[in-house]
């Protein structure tokens, strides 16, 4: 396992932020780590990353045990962005990757060479794909343009595993879809990637498993195909006389008109029961079956939990 | 270029060396340049037997002016600099401390592979150089007046001694701010700490001299190991240099072992 997390709780004065969090991460795995705000990602990520000690439990990175004074050695085979990351403003975006990968040690004098100019053709690579600013200050940049830095120098250094925390937002979708593709890119190669993100369309898109959380505690882990069988088809009926929805169907809506007379819902049914429901309608005008919005789906589970995460 | 938290934090912190060390080139050279006016013969004989010993720790012993050695120590390194250096060492262990880490880029620079020792002391190696060029800028200010003054000389090594000395006050009041600052992460807490040290030190060393029951708490304040007037006759006390660098060890031991461990906020 590349990530292990057991039990960890963290806790801030009275306030539970995270409560026995567990979950492992395979090598090669791309986990989607999905909540709303204040459900517990951040602190379960900086907590992984050694910014802060849990209260309870532990995390094991590559097999080792991480805290805050040993961090750095797990760091070495990681690339991590975040979304609200403050990256040093004084430099430039070319200076800030001299330095990112000054940081990182080679794996031995022999291969010093190898490395430096297959870092020069990663960073190439990288800057093609998102199109940073390199010559300007930081600070002068747009929210979007520093967050390409950030993506950029978390892949720089091309590590085994790489921590997002919602790494797409002030991304306009033109450069999310370049994300994404790069992280596609990553699975092909071999490499473990965790994000967080507040949008589970995004995950399902380049997961193979996703992690909910809520009010601080994990409330599914599942493969994400799973989810998308789960989420259910979206289905629209219309007909002139109404008619009633299947015993099962759920968010049934009904709609009024002059002409017709429409009914949606959810249906997480097989298909042959549906076709059995549909066969039964007298005269069926029209209907519209589609997949349901994931994110609507699991909306549900956010609702009435606007808990602000606490700032550590 | 950029290869280390040491050269970046330099980089980072260049506009702040520029200014600092033309201030104090500026206070140096000006303060070089009224000696003449205080050598002149009447005037401040006639001042010192009229001044309160209250007032003698604030504006010197007015009885040293008439040689440019006691002078400069009196009225630039006595008081002056180690007050206005003081304030400048707070401001930068401020920057160096606390004011990354509530920005949010000290988790930008921990998430890369730099162990945290090695950013606590890369970081205050950078504030030991940062401090020793703004002292040089003095340097550069006396010199740069001294030969247009007639009957005006300082010898080498009692200025070495002297800089020296002010380097290592304004390294103490930065390592007391940078270390309170690694150790809590709280800009509040860092601040009034090293407000305590700067200005209770100048109360303490400015009116023990008048306020008798003031002279047992003497020892408390930095500025205390730092009798300019008195390293100009009889040479640095080696008990002065051992307890300011006793200080910045015994804060930068403290600030290693909770910095290691601590949340990063």
């Amino acid at each position: 396992m590349i990530i292990e997390a057991k039990d960890i709780t963290k806790r801030f004065g009275k306030f539970i932020a995270i409560e026995k969090v567990s979950f492992a991460v395979d090598v090669g795995e791309i986990v989607g780590f999905v909540g709303a705000n204040g459900a517990g990602k951040s602190t379960t990520i900086t907590t992984l990353l050694g910014f802060i000690n849990p209260s309870e439990g532990g995390v094991k990175l590559f097999g080792e045990p991480v805290t805050a004074r040993t961090a750095h050695i797990s760091h070495q085979d990681i690339g991590y962005a975040a979304g609200d990351m403050e990256l040093p403003g004084s430099l430039t975006g070319a200076q800030y990757f001299d330095f990112v990968t000054a940081q990182y040690k080679t794996k031995s004098k022999k291969s010093e060479k190898t490395d430096k100019s297959d870092s020069k053709a990663r960073r190439k690579e990288l800057c093609a794909r998102f199109q940073p600013q390199l010559d300007k200050k930081i600070k002068s940049l747009s929210r979007g343009n520093k967050q390409k830095i950030a993506l950029i120098a978390a892949f720089l250094s091309s590590p085994e595993l790489i921590i997002l925390d919602e790494p797409t937002s002030g991304l306009d979708p033109l450069m999310q879809e370049r994300f994404l593709e790069l992280i596609k890119l990553e699975q092909k190669a071999g490499n473990t990637v965790f994000m967080s993100s507040h949008y589970l369309t995004e995950v399902a898109d380049v997961c193979s498993r996703v992690i909910l959380m809520r009010a601080g505690k994990i409330i599914e882990d599942l493969p994400a195909l799973e989810l998308f069988e789960r989420s259910g088809k979206h289905v629209r009926v219309t007909t002139p006389e109404v008619v009633r929805p299947p015993e099962e169907a759920r968010e049934v809506h009904y709609e009024k008109s002059d002409n017709f007379q429409a009914v949606q819902f959810i249906w997480n049914g097989t298909a042959k029961d549906l076709q059995h429901w549909v066969s039964g309608i007298d005269e069926l005008q029209d209907i519209e079956i589609s997949d349901h919005n994931l994110d609507a789906a699991f909306k549900q589970l956010y609702e009435n939990e606007e808990i602000d995460e606490p700032v550590v | 270029m950029m290869r280390s938290i040491f050269l970046k934090t330099l980089y980072d912190r260049r506009a702040f060396i520029i200014g600092w060390f033309i201030g104090m080139l500026a206070l140096a050279a000006l303060m070089t340049s009224f000696f003449p006016a205080f050598q002149a013969e009447g005037g401040i004989e006639v001042l010192a037997e009229g001044v309160p010993p209250a007032f003698e720790g604030l504006i010197g012993d007015l009885a040293s002016l008439k040689t440019f050695d006691t002078y400069i120590a009196s009225q630039l390194f006595d008081i002056r600099v180690p007050l206005i250096g003081g304030v400048m060492a707070i401001i930068l262990g401020l920057a160096l401390s606390t004011k990354e880490e509530s920005d949010g880029e000290l988790r930008t620079v921990l998430a890369l592979p730099i162990s945290r020792s090695s950013l606590l002391f890369q970081k205050f190696l950078a504030m030991l150089v940062i401090i020793a060029i703004i002292t040089l800028g003095l340097a550069l200010g006396v010199y740069a007046v001294l030969p247009s003054l007639s009957d005006a000389s300082i010898e080498t090594a009692l200025m070495i001694k002297l800089l020296a000395m002010t380097w290592l006050v304004m390294v103490t009041f930065g390592t007391i701010t940078y270390a309170v600052g690694m150790m809590s992460g709280r800009k509040a807490i860092a601040n009034a700490i090293a407000i305590v040290a700067i200005i209770g030190g100048f109360l303490l060393t400015t009116f023990s001299s008048a306020v008798e029951w003031l002279q047992k708490y003497e020892f408390l304040s930095v500025l205390h190991y730092f009798p300019a007037v008195e390293i100009v006759t009889s040479g640095v006390a080696k008990k002065d240099v051992a307890v300011l660098i006793l200080i910045c060890l015994l804060l930068m031991i403290v600030a290693l072992v909770v910095f290691r461990k601590r949340d990063i906020n």
